[in-house]
């Protein structure tokens, strides 16, 4: 009865206990960036001789935190919304599809995940240097798209590949239009497909550092880019400061989401 | 056009000229930098210290990729049956931990596993050891960092799998006498294999071209290709011998991609259930 | 196909045009690049209405290909000074317009014709006191296990040196470094690999020499004087100091030339070096900076420890880099 939680005896003590320390060893890191925030060692002793809030005063004090992250936002929730969009309708094809070559052609969308980020950075930062776009808003979403592209398509077309069909079939025999079907039974069917795709996809490129450590201009950088300068100039508290702020902001977007999620089943 | 071809048109335009292309230009680079021919790969497979790189590379992507999966399999097992308040702790934990930023948490994991980090420190204060273990700049701090990172892309795909698996099967398995042990071994494990192979793979793929974290972990003396071929283009500013050894990176890795959408098909291959 | 293309292209082109009037300065980060900032950029944006941009790190294979693809986002670079020789050689950096620049008081050991100083640095001994019992003399020091068994720090790039430092430690006179014995200075090296921690960034080292986690390293100079200002426990051996200097190039098809011209006249005036030198604690270029300087700041330039200071041979290194780099990194990796 391997997979009746009530039912596993022993084995559920050793898996549950298992997982609490896998559990403990992801929290590991974020818990001690938080920790080493408050510390006043400025070279990173831990413990640390005293408690301070003196990094999160620097990090306001300087503007280009501020706006690093926001260039960020920007660029990810387009990214994550073009991304989303083009999956979509790729993933509609490929699931749904009758075409030679279809198998291919996923393989090709899916290419750009599998291809070392390294590989990339230095192939689009050449492109576009000599098309004139390195560090501009727009070259930026376009590599992070094409990144991010597998990691909506994956769970879309898992997603579609799991709603049964004839549902959608069913709506039209009642009188649907196709588009009206799939707006109204198959999309809401496969939202958490599209959620994951989105999440997903917003991450590829908020969290994007090797593309972007090329890419980037003075007056564009994202918030890695910022925090790479950090860590080989500087190694300051501060970044652990502006960590302990997305830690935060983290948490709250997971409890609007639970809430959210609360509020939907009721 | 053929039926339902449409879709994909956006998707095909956007990476043909944003993917193929830059990626065709920089092995043409790889072939006429500095001048035409194929002296930069000669170079490369004609040395030593290169075969070494190859070499650490694909040893660091294994040892991170078996580590990954037995670590992730039962916790994916248990977040698959657990009861959902439980369950959602946990993956908030996960959540939390790829939404951390990616440098940011191997920073941590640097002053962490230090000599005079934390883990040292309360292993000596313990009693546990008395000089401290070499965990950086070596196998053991790379493969630490990348298995932390690489965790969630494997237990997510893997709750599916074997949330998608019938408990009845393995009800009806013990019924019929067979040990929790058997089981496992003619059920469980190969009903969650296909899991299995498409996270394990992209656990393995995204390992061979990580970069950031073993430039930070490891030592000099484990510097994986990726790292390499920033360093041909950065530091020698020999962009035709960094674009072979991309190029190289890129065949190797498109031919696993491929033998892997042989074996399993492509939507499992790459984390469809 | 080609529409969506070129409406795209479009597209990305118009939001790509920066402001003329503004340039870009770019160095390493950190302390230095602060203060780079704070005694060249802003007065000079203050009288000129120019705004500096602030990019960086310095990053050798953007520069190039910047250069090669004609699109060059970069005005003024701090770069090494083997490495300012070597990409003039190469190409890739514009002249300097000496009628814009004023050459009179430029220390003409880091002037040359594609380049300026921008400060010069010794690689000192520096340790943290609560790691190390004892106090290390000299670089032979830093190869004697015995002596001072643990972790040590060297820089971990292919550069002026490192590679210095083992064949003095190994006894070879200071006038008879060059040209330098590798099959030496590796097979000296090899003798404590196991215990070099590298640091591959001057905020790193400090870290590592700070925390204790390496015992004792080669610094640069201003990076042990922040620390220092910082109230760490460190103490500094100035034994065989080894100089090198930062430089100032302007990569060829830069935007704004003159722009960058003017700002090189800014940055290498006595009262620019003087300002830079007395937050850094690197050494002017220009001969008139130091009479500009309050006389303990002076004190802490490597001007201050002339007395077995070695001048690392840049023409040596511009000449050879390339060939030294590849076995340096072969060396590395195995």
């Amino acid at each position: 009865m391997l997979l009746d939680y009530d039912r596993m005896g022993w084995l559920r003590v050793a898996l549950l206990g298992f997982t609490v320390l896998v559990a403990a060893f992801l929290l590991l890191p974020v818990v001690f960036i938080v920790l080493l925030s408050f510390g006043s060692s400025r070279w990173l002793a831990f413990p640390p001789p005293g408690w301070t809030l003196k990094w999160y005063g620097e990090l306001f004090a300087d503007p280009a935190w501020l706006e690093a992250a926001l260039t960020s936002a920007r660029i990810a929730t387009i990214t994550a919304m073009l991304a989303v969009l083009i999956g979509l309708l790729a993933s509609f094809a490929l699931v749904r599809g009758h075409f030679r070559g279809r198998e291919i052609l996923r393989g090709l969308l899916l290419t750009p995940m599998v291809l070392p980020v390294v590989v990339f950075a230095i192939a689009i930062y050449a492109f576009f240097l000599r098309l004139g776009l390195g560090g501009t808003t727009i070259g930026f979403v376009v590599a992070h798209t094409v990144l991010a592209l597998p990691f909506a398509v994956i769970p879309i077309a898992t997603a579609l590949e799991g709603f049964d069909k004839s549902i959608e079939d069913a709506a039209i025999v009642c009188g649907a239009s196709p588009l009206e079907a799939k707006l109204r039974i198959t999309l809401p069917s496969i939202r958490i497909g599209i959620f994951s795709a989105a999440i997903f996809s917003f991450l590829a490129s908020w969290d994007e550092v090797v593309v972007a450590i090329f890419m980037a201009s003075p007056t564009l950088q994202t918030l890695p880019v910022k925090i790479w300068g950090s860590l080989r100039s500087d190694l300051s508290p501060v970044i652990a400061a502006a960590s302990s702020l997305l830690v935060v902001l983290t948490l709250a977007l997971m409890a609007v989401t639970a809430l959210l999620r609360r509020k939907f089943r009721t | 056009m053929p039926a339902g071809f449409g879709g994909l048109l956006p998707a095909l335009i956007l990476v043909t000229l944003f993917f193929v292309v830059p990626v065709l230009a920089l092995l043409l680079r790889s072939v006429t930098g500095p001048e035409p021919g194929f002296q930069n790969y000669a170079t490369l497979l004609g040395d030593g210290t290169y075969a070494r790189v190859f070499f650490n590379t694909f040893l660091v992507a294994s040892v991170v990729t078996i580590v990954t999966v037995l670590v992730a399999f039962p916790v994916a097992w248990m977040l698959a049956i657990m009861p959902s308040a439980l369950a959602s702790i946990v993956f908030g934990v996960i959540i939390l931990s790829m939404w951390t930023n990616l440098l940011t948490r191997t920073y941590a994991w640097m002053v962490l596993l230090q000599r005079t980090g934390v883990i040292n420190r309360t292993l000596m204060d313990i009693g546990l050891i008395s000089t401290p273990l070499p965990l950086i700049n070596n196998l053991t701090g790379v493969t630490i960092g990348m298995v932390y990172i690489m965790l969630p892309f494997m237990i997510l795909p893997l709750v599916g799998t074997l949330r998608a698996i019938d408990p009845m099967t393995l009800r009806a398995a013990a019924l019929c006498g067979a040990s929790p042990f058997d089981a496992f071994c003619r059920i469980l494990l190969p009903l969650s294999l296909p899991g299995i192979a498409a996270g394990g793979l992209m656990v393995f793929v995204m390992s061979l071209g990580y970069f950031v974290t073993p430039a930070l972990l490891g030592g000099t003396s484990n510097m994986m290709l990726a790292e390499m071929i920033a360093q041909m283009i950065q530091s020698l500013l020999n962009w035709g011998l960094g674009s072979a050894a991309a190029f190289i990176l890129l065949v190797v890795t498109m031919a696993l991609y491929a033998l892997q959408l042989r074996l399993v098909g492509a939507g499992r291959a790459t984390g469809g259930v | 196909m080609k529409l969506i293309f070129t409406g795209i292209l479009a597209g990305l082109l118009a939001a790509t045009a920066a402001k003329a009037e503004d340039m870009v300065f770019t160095s390493w980060g950190g302390t230095t690049q602060e203060a780079q900032t704070k005694s060249w950029a802003e007065p000079f944006a203050a009288a000129s209405g120019i705004k500096v941009l602030q990019d960086g790190p310095t990053d050798y294979g953007k520069l190039k290909a910047m250069v090669d693809s004609g699109s060059v986002n970069w005005d003024v670079v701090d770069v090494e000074m083997d490495f300012a020789i070597k990409a003039a050689k190469d190409g890739l950096l514009e002249p300097i317009d000496f009628k814009a620049v004023p050459k009179a008081d430029l220390d003409p050991r880091f002037t040359t014709d594609h380049a300026v100083g921008s400060f010069y640095y010794s690689f000192v001994l520096a340790w943290n006191k609560g790691a190390i019992s004892g106090e290390p003399a000299g670089w032979a020091d830093m190869f004697d296990e015995k002596k001072f068994p643990g972790k040590r720090t060297f820089y971990k790039w292919s550069a002026p040196g490192v590679i210095e430092i083992a064949l003095l430690a190994d006894g070879v006179p200071a006038d008879k470094l060059y040209p330098l014995d590798l099959e030496r200075a590796f097979k000296k090296l090899d003798t404590i690999k196991s215990d070099i921690v590298w640091w591959g960034g001057g905020a790193e080292s400090q870290q590592l020499i700070a925390s204790g986690e390496a015992a004792f390293g080669q610094l640069w100079n201003g990076r042990v004087f922040a620390l220092e200002k910082d109230g760490a426990d460190v103490g500094v051996s100035w034994s065989q100091n080894l100089t090198a200097a930062d430089v100032l190039v302007v990569p060829k098809g830069a935007k704004n030339k003159e722009t960058a011209m003017k700002f090189l006249a800014a940055a290498s005036s006595a009262a620019g070096q003087a300002k830079f030198a007395e937050a850094s604690g690197y050494a002017p270029i220009n001969t008139k900076a130091k009479a500009e300087m309050p006389a303990d700041a002076v004190k802490s330039l490597p001007d201050a420890h002339v007395d077995g200071q070695i001048n690392l041979d840049m023409n040596y290194w511009a000449e050879n880099r390339d060939a030294i780099a590849e076995r340096w990194y072969a060396w590395q990796a195995k």
